[in-house]
């Protein structure tokens, strides 16, 4: 960069510097509910050494995230925080739905369990597995630098917003004005 | 299932041969593991059986380490709905004792939570999943499921898969007050 501010040659390069700068520092947002999340943490500790990686600095706050690792069950109770921690992280962000029970509910298929968190929120790489083994993990996340080197274009898939998201999770047998309702006695409950 | 050390298996013993001469009445049955298995008929007896467990010599059975309860749908124990599941533990001599007691549906059964502090949240737990309710609790609300959850899960005639899930999990009161956020992507 010249003396005036003439900005030169650097600027034509500057966004391949970012997307470098973004894939080698991925801070994760770790959601960890389950066996999927001692994994997770192996794979953070020292034998796997994700730090390898440049992602390696975990984040207890999702405002200063990048790439959010779902690991284990997510009970449709959890849905609405896993949704809002979703929803707090700034762009760009990326989602890896870690082992069978967030990539599709897994073995529960019950009355308490989420199918899949692509029902309330878009995901960018599925780890199979129950639980998958840490290369597994370290295996998506290579995956993903892919995804954000090549501008943060997304596989092709639809793109779920909150409005979707409060639909999935809203039951269908009530209204969502019936649930707000103070004066209705709630069934189920004493009194 | 690991054998028992015979010095466990003689306290085992020992409990069920106090049981069986403190309560004459009730049928008593032992499990694989020589525990004494204890069939309870009324609620006033459950609480005289669960006062005296807790202070006789010998028994000081101070420790609720579980309360559950089944569907007993199909008939197999006895006539009534639902069998609750009492486990007591003694610290004092490492043996344990368990009660059945069989209720009907909506037949309401005396908390225990002035015996043991312990007893609240299982009885909540019992109560969401089975629809059993407990008189004189002191807080009886769903513990597991949203309190906007209809039906009882863990009841035979509930659909397994039948989901009901809520845009937020906070407490109704709660909830009534905050409006939903709007698409913020």
């Amino acid at each position: 960069m010249s003396k005036d501010g003439n900005a030169g040659f650097i600027p034509t390069r500057l966004d391949y510097a970012v997307k470098w700068a973004q894939k080698n520092s991925l801070w994760p947002f770790t959601f960890g509910t389950s066996c999927c999340g001692i994994e997770m943490m192996s794979t953070l500790s020292g034998t796997y050494d994700l730090a390898r990686f440049g992602a390696e600095v975990v984040r207890f706050s999702p405002r200063q995230a990048d790439m959010l690792i779902v690991a284990g069950t997510i009970t449709t109770k959890m849905s609405p925080v896993l949704r809002q921690v979703y929803d707090q992280m700034l762009e760009p962000k990326w989602v890896i739905a870690m082992g069978a029970c967030s990539s599709s509910g897994g073995i529960f298929d019950t009355y308490s369990v989420l199918q899949g968190i692509d029902e309330i929120m878009p995901v960018d790489i599925y780890v199979p597995g129950c639980p998958p083994i840490p290369e597994g993990l370290i295996h998506a996340i290579l995956k993903l630098q892919g995804v954000v080197e090549s501008g943060g274009k997304r596989p092709e898939m639809h793109r779920l917003t909150r409005e979707e998201a409060n639909n999935a999770m809203s039951f269908r047998k009530d209204s969502d004005a019936s649930l707000f309702d103070d004066s209705k006695p709630l069934k189920g409950q004493l009194k | 299932m690991s054998k028992l050390t015979p010095k466990l298996q003689e306290e085992q013993d020992r409990v069920t041969a106090l049981l069986i001469e403190m309560f004459p009445g009730n049928r008593i049955d032992r499990d694989k593991n020589a525990e004494p298995v204890m069939w309870l008929n009324t609620a006033s007896e459950l609480l005289l059986a669960v006062k005296d467990l807790r202070i006789v010599t010998g028994l000081q059975m101070d420790r609720l380490s579980d309360l559950t309860a089944y569907d007993n749908v199909d008939g197999s124990d006895g006539p009534k709905r639902f069998v609750l599941v009492y486990q007591l533990y003694s610290m004092r001599f490492h043996t344990r004792v368990r009660l059945k007691y069989s209720v009907s549906e909506n037949e309401s059964v005396p908390t225990l939570t002035s015996f043991w502090r312990a007893a609240n949240w299982l009885e909540r737990e019992v109560f969401d999943m089975f629809g059993i309710p407990f008189t004189d609790h002191p807080d009886l609300r769903r513990i597991m499921m949203d309190e906007r959850f209809v039906g009882h899960p863990l009841r035979k005639e509930y659909p397994l898969k039948d989901r009901q899930p809520f845009p937020d999990s906070l407490p109704v009161r709660i909830a009534a007050r905050t409006p939903l956020s709007s698409g913020q992507e």
